[in-house]
Parts: structure tokens; C-alpha cells; sequence
């Protein structure tokens, strides 16, 4: 389904992605492990098309088709995914007009007819449920002082009605309680089917216990350095990144920033 | 023809004839005291950034006939008086007929009711702070009184439609001077259109008398075409517990603007002023607000926002003044500002004079483009660019267009906003 052939990307100027090749197949759950500033968000925003990344060199195919060719919204509208590491807060916008605005531009291009609102809502209020999100929210802007596991039950949301192709998730699990982990676990385990792909961008190992990937890669210094199946996942837990090379300081927390959204 | 220094003595056009004598005879004294006016310039400091878009060349001297037919965007029922070119239409009126409340054409006053207008026509206005509502006193050719008498309540919105005909080249001057009684309620709409083409000015003055516990909201919106030129002055007075709110939405055109004079006088008095801006292609838009707090005790909040596309410019101007003796003010103004390109302007300047020490007084100002993180988040759901655009300018706005309280102007301003939005905004 997605093939990356030696991805190169640059943010102002400064070389992040060094070569990455991946190939993920329909129906299978990858997940790209990694310490804080190796360039998971990167890869992830350049796969959904964001302009402030450069693509220096390699290539992006979707189902044979050349992803770099097309606009963000493109991409959206060809089945790719991204749940954010930060989602945006849009105040004067309402959750509600967001998302039917989105629904129905996938709608359109599918040449199926739009949801007027009532249909909307009631689509809307059962995915809320299923995200334990108050259907009040749709009501307001944008995750608008929403708490970060909100935001994140946003994003699940939002894959849920979408029903994306290629799903990837930008550590849709940092910041949860245990019980917001299980509701969002719970989502992207049902996001999982024979014909979609699902990328999941994680820092900790802990969401893995929940959704469990066929294939676990190791990002470090914009390369994937190591690829496995699931144990791979226990290994990094029990190790550290150290094991493979890598200073510890570079799994800390602190130190890197992400920006990439 | 070039716009002289100072007021060309054609626009000290006699007429108003229909107007009872104490009118005329103000309308004459204000009209002396015009010769040799000088005209705002550059260097005019509440002109500064404006006075290169008014252009008064002597053909627009004439005042406009008052003849033709009227026709509202705003097609609603409910109480309406229509104006056609400064003059009221009564046969396009429609009126409350309820106790305590009187709905008059200026020309209708008898003389001892004019005689007493007279006297307080210009009083809520600082007048060398809006030179140019000194042109309306001299010119003005009718106008609308509305009194309230205390207590009364007007049920619906008060629909005043200033339609300018633009066949030929002239001005008009529109007029309205409201008396509001203690505790008396009202909520009025002056809606400014025009039809035609000619080069026009209309220079309007809207004066509130608001007398305790009086509870006033007034609408102004502003959607005359790209032919006139439109300075408008809105002055306040309110007293003791008075409770005054504005919703002010204009777009651009090749000079526009409105000068806000409130004054709170009397202890408790509170005034909420909202305003929003848009303009495009070359238009422009001038907001100057001013504030006065005299008395202790007293609200105000203001909240504009300016929208600039193309080569556009708008101008936001607040000055809040805090009187000596205006002990427990509360102030808090706030201007936010969206540039849509490259080449448009924004100039926006607060201006405090604080001279009370136990204030609470707060402001900002700001000037953003549309936030391209948020764009990105909008368009990664597979939403078109120009929808993207359009939802993020709208949400800039948003809060301002849903505080308006009459669903009828709600919905023309979006029917505004939409047409702005399919000129600015294309499909990637
Ligand atoms: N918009 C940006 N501008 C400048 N540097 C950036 C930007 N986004 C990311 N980076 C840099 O790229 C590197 C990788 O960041 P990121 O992809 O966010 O890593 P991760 O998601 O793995 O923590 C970091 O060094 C980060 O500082
Ligand atoms: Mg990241």
C-alpha cells in the first residue's frame, strides 16, 4: 500500500530524513519507534504533506501512486491519515462544522452526496461515544481547551468517521491516563481491517501492549536502523535505545524539541 | 478637479427649505461657521492615515434629489423608516404604534419641537474631534427624531434603511437624533446602501441622548457600493446606569468612516462596542472610537477586528480617556487585525489618557495572517484550500457576527461575507 524509497526531507534547510525506505502493506500495523528528535514527526508530517518539510530526495508511492505530486488535502481525500503529536486549537470554528466540512469534502470526492446536519450529528454523536468524548464538545471551537487526552480522543474521532486507508498516529498515546490509553487503544483496534494500513509513531513501548503491531522499526538520527516483529518492541523496553548504539541521553525526554507541528 | 485645502464654498449649498424654521436657522449658523473650513490632511493627526481617499470635488457639492424609490437588503418585517437620500419616505415607513414612543421626520416637528431639538442637536458630539459631522449640521435636509418617553419599551428592532441614489454626482446627509427616556428600551438598525454610480459622499451624524437606566442597541451596517465616499459620526451620551452596546459591521469602499464618540456621565453607565471590517481590492476603512469616561463606576469594552485583503487598508483608531474623578473604571479594548496578503494595511493605535488613579484599564492590538499550522491541520482532513481559508477568516469574525442580536442582519452580513470570501479566496 505505502512504499518509501530512500526519503530524504529538510526543514530550513537542515537535512532531518537521511534515507528512509518502508513498505507497509494493507492490513498491516507497523509501529516506528524512536528517541525524541530522530524525525518521527517529520516523516509523518512530510507523509501528509506539510510544505514547511522539503523532500531533497527519494519517493512516496500510495497504492503505486505518487504521493509527492499531491496537495495535503489530496492526500487526505486518497485515504492518508495523520492523527497530530499536537492537534491544532481553532477557536470560532465548532468542532461540529469541522468535522461535517471534512466529512463531506471526503463525500464529495467519492461522489457520494454530502451529510446535511442532522444526519451529521447523529454520525457524530455515536463516534464521540465510542471515543468517550462528551457529544458537547462538537459545540465548541476546534480543541479548544481541550486537555491533551482530549485532543487526542479528537483525533481517534476524527479517523474513526474518516476511515482512512493509511492511518498514522504521532504518539496518539503520550500524555493519556491509563483508562484514556485503553479508550484510545480501543479506537485504533478498531481502525485495524484487511484493507487499511496503520502507522503508529511511538516514543514508549506501552501502547504496543495494547495494539499489538506486526512490525516494530527503530528510527535514530533520521534513519531506520532497525526492523523486527513485536519483540523487537519488548527488547527497546528492557534495553533501552542504548543497546543499540545510541547515547541514552538521546531517549531523554527533556532536551529535544519537537516542532514538527 | 483637486480637492482643495479647505471647504470648497460650494458645499455651503443652501436648501433644506422643507425644514421648520429653527432648523434652518441652525443649519444656517453652522453653515458660517464652515467658510474657510480646512479640510483634513496628511498632516491632520486624526486623519493621517485617510485623508488621501477623500476626494470632494465640487460636483459633489449638490444635494441629491429625494425622489425614486427605496429598497431595503434587509427584507424583514418588522418597524422600518426609509430615507432616500437624507429625506424620509413616509410611504416606506412602517411604524410602532405604541404609548411613549414618537417616530418624527424633522420636517414634521412643529416649531417649538424643533426650537427645542435645536438646542441639543450636536450636543453628544465632541465636535473638533469629528470635523467633518460640522458639514451634516450645516447641510442636513431632514432627519429622523426618535423619543422615548420613560419607561417605554419598544417590542421589535427599528429598521432605518439611508438608501443613496446615485444617478449624478452629490451628497446626502443623513440625520438621526435619538431621545432615550429613564429606563426606556430600544434596538435600532441604520442600514446605509446606495444604487447608481456617480461619485457621491454621504456624511451622516447619529446622535443618542440616553438617560438613566435607558437601555439602547444600536446596529450600523455599512454596505455601500465602490462610488461613495461615506463619513459617518455616531456620538453617545449616556447617564447614570445607562446601558449602550454597539455592533458595528462595514465593508470597504473608496473612503469609509465612522467616528464613535460615548460618553459615560453618569455613575454605573456601561457601554459595549463591537465593530467589524472588511475590506478588499483598494477599498478602505477608517474606525475612530472614542471614550469617555467622566463618571466613576462606569464599563466599557470594545472589541474590533479588520479584515484586509488585496491591496486594502483599514485603519483602527480607540482612544479611551479617563477622567479625573472616573474613580472604579473599568476599561478593556481590544483590536485584532487579519491580513489576507502581501499587499494590504493595517494601522491600528490605542490611545489611553489615564488621569483617575483606581482604574482597571486593559488593551491590546494585534496584526496576524491567516495561522498556516491551523490551514494545514484543515486541509490534512481533506478540506479545499478556499474552504480552509474561508472557515479560519470567518472564525476570526466569528464571535463578533454571532453577538449581533437580530438574526435579519446576522444573515445579510454572512450573504456579505460570502461574496468577499468567492472574491478573495480562489481554489488552489
Ligand atoms: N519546523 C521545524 N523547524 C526546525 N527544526 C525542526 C522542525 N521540526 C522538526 N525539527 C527538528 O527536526 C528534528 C526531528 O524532529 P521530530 O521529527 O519532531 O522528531 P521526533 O518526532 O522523533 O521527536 C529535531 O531536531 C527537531 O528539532
Ligand atoms: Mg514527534
Amino acid at each position: 500500500m505505502l512504499s518509501i524509497k530512500n526519503l530524504h526531507a529538510s526543514v530550513e534547510g537542515k537535512e532531518i530524513l537521511k534515507g528512509i525506505n518502508l513498505e507497509i502493506k494493507a492490513g498491516e500495523v507497523h509501529a516506528i519507534m524512536g528517541p525524541n528528535g530522530s524525525g518521527k514527526s517529520t516523516l509523518s508530517q512530510v507523509l501528509a504533506g506539510n510544505e514547511a518539510f522539503e523532500v531533497t530526495e527519494g519517493e512516496i508511492t500510495l497504492n503505486g501512486e505518487n504521493l509527492l505530486e499531491l496537495e495535503t488535502e489530496e492526500r487526505a481525500r486518497e485515504g492518508i491519515f495523520l492523527a497530530f503529536q499536537y492537534p491544532v486549537e481553532i477557536p470560532g470554528v465548532s468542532n461540529l462544522q469541522f468535522l461535517r466540512t471534512s466529512v463531506n469534502a471526503m463525500r464529495q470526492h467519492k461522489g457520494q452526496d454530502e451529510m446535511n446536519a442532522a444526519e451529521f450529528m447523529k454520525l457524530a454523536k455515536e463516534i464521540s461515544k465510542q471515543v468517550d468524548l462528551d457529544p458537547a464538545f462538537l459545540k465548541r471551537g476546534v480543541n479548544e481547551g481541550f486537555s491533551g487526552g482530549e485532543k487526542k480522543r479528537n483525533e481517534i474521532m476524527q479517523a474513526l468517521l474518516l476511515q482512512p486507508k493509511l492511518a498514522i498516529l504521532d504518539e496518539t498515546d503520550s500524555g493519556l491516563d491509563i483508562d484514556a490509553l485503553k479508550v484510545v487503544s480501543d479506537g485504533v483496534n478498531a481502525l485495524r481491517a484487511e484493507d487499511r494500513a496503520i502507522l503508529m509513531v511511538t516514543h514508549y513501548q506501552r501502547l504496543l501492549n495494547h495494539i499489538v503491531p506486526d512490525y516494530v522499526h527503530v528510527l535514530a538520527g533520521g534513519k531506520i536502523i532497525k526492523s523486527g516483529g513485536r519483540e523487537l518492541a519488548l527488547e527497546l523496553e528492557e534495553r533501552g535505545y542504548g543497546w543499540l548504539g545510541l547515547k541514552d541521553e538521546e531517549t531523554a525526554d527533556s532536551s529535544a524539541t519537537s516542532s514538527a507541528n | 478637479m483637486k480637492p482643495a485645502p479647505t471647504l470648497s464654498t460650494a458645499f455651503l449649498y443652501p436648501a433644506g427649505q422643507s425644514l421648520p424654521e429653527p432648523l434652518l436657522a441652525l443649519r444656517k449658523q453652522r453653515g458660517t461657521a464652515l467658510v474657510d473650513m480646512p479640510l483634513p490632511t496628511r498632516k491632520t493627526e486624526n486623519w493621517k492615515y485617510s485623508s488621501k481617499y477623500l476626494k470632494l470635488t465640487d460636483d459633489m457639492a449638490i444635494s441629491l434629489p429625494a425622489e425614486g424609490k427605496t429598497g431595503s437588503s434587509l427584507a424583514v418585517p418588522g418597524y422600518k423608516v426609509a430615507f432616500l437620500n437624507g429625506v424620509m419616505m413616509p410611504e416606506a415607513c412602517e411604524y410602532p404604534d405604541l404609548d411613549g414612543i414618537s417616530i418624527q421626520s424633522f420636517s414634521d416637528l412643529s416649531d417649538e419641537e424643533a426650537s427645542d431639538l435645536a438646542d441639543r442637536l450636536d450636543s453628544t458630539l465632541d465636535n473638533k474631534a469629528v470635523q467633518m459631522a460640522r458639514l451634516n449640521s450645516a447641510r442636513f435636509e431632514d432627519g429622523l427624531l426618535i423619543r422615548l418617553k420613560p419607561d417605554a419599551v419598544l417590542d421589535q428592532p427599528l429598521f432605518i434603511v439611508h438608501e443613496v441614489t446615485a444617478e449624478a454626482s452629490g451628497s446626502a446627509f443623513p440625520r438621526i437624533f435619538v431621545d432615550a427616556g429613564r429606563h426606556s428600551q430600544i434596538t435600532l438598525v441604520e442600514e446605509y446602501i446606495s444604487s447608481g454610480s456617480a461619485q457621491v459622499m454621504v456624511n451622516t451624524v447619529t446622535e443618542f441622548n440616553v438617560a438613566e437606566g435607558a437601555n439602547i442597541t444600536s446596529i450600523r451596517l455599512n454596505m455601500e457600493g465602490e462610488n461613495v465616499q461615506h463619513i459617518g459620526s455616531t456620538g453617545v451620551l449616556q447617564q447614570r446606569s445607562s446601558r449602550f452596546e454597539s455592533h458595528t459591521v462595514g465593508f470597504g469602499g473608496p473612503l469609509r468612516r465612522h467616528d464613535l464618540q460615548v460618553r459615560l456621565e453618569g455613575e454605573g453607565a456601561e457601554c459595549k462596542l463591537n465593530g467589524v471590517v472588511v475590506t478588499q481590492g483598494k477599498q478602505h476603512y477608517d474606525n475612530h472610537t472614542t471614550i469617555e469616561h467622566v463618571a466613576a463606576h462606569c464599563n466599557s469594552e470594545e472589541t474590533y477586528r479588520n479584515i484586509a485583503a488585496d491591496q486594502s487598508h483599514a485603519v483602527f483608531n480607540g482612544r479611551i480617556h479617563i477622567h479625573q474623578d472616573a474613580q472604579k473604571s473599568n476599561a478593556d479594548m481590544n483590536n485584532k487585525n487579519l491580513l489576507l496578503s502581501n499587499g494590504a494595511e493595517i494601522d491600528t493605535k490605542p490611545e489611553l489618557e489615564i488621569y483617575a488613579d483606581d482604574v482597571k484599564c486593559a488593551h491590546g492590538a494585534t496584526i496576524g495572517q491567516l495561522d498556516e499550522i491551523s490551514l494545514f491541520y484543515l486541509v490534512s482532513r481533506g478540506i479545499g484550500r478556499r474552504e480552509a481559508n474561508v472557515l479560519l477568516t470567518m472564525a476570526f469574525i466569528n464571535e463578533l457576527v454571532e453577538q449581533i442580536p437580530v438574526e435579519a442582519v446576522r444573515e445579510t452580513v454572512q450573504g456579505r461575507l460570502n461574496h468577499f470570501f468567492e472574491q478573495t479566496f480562489q481554489e488552489a
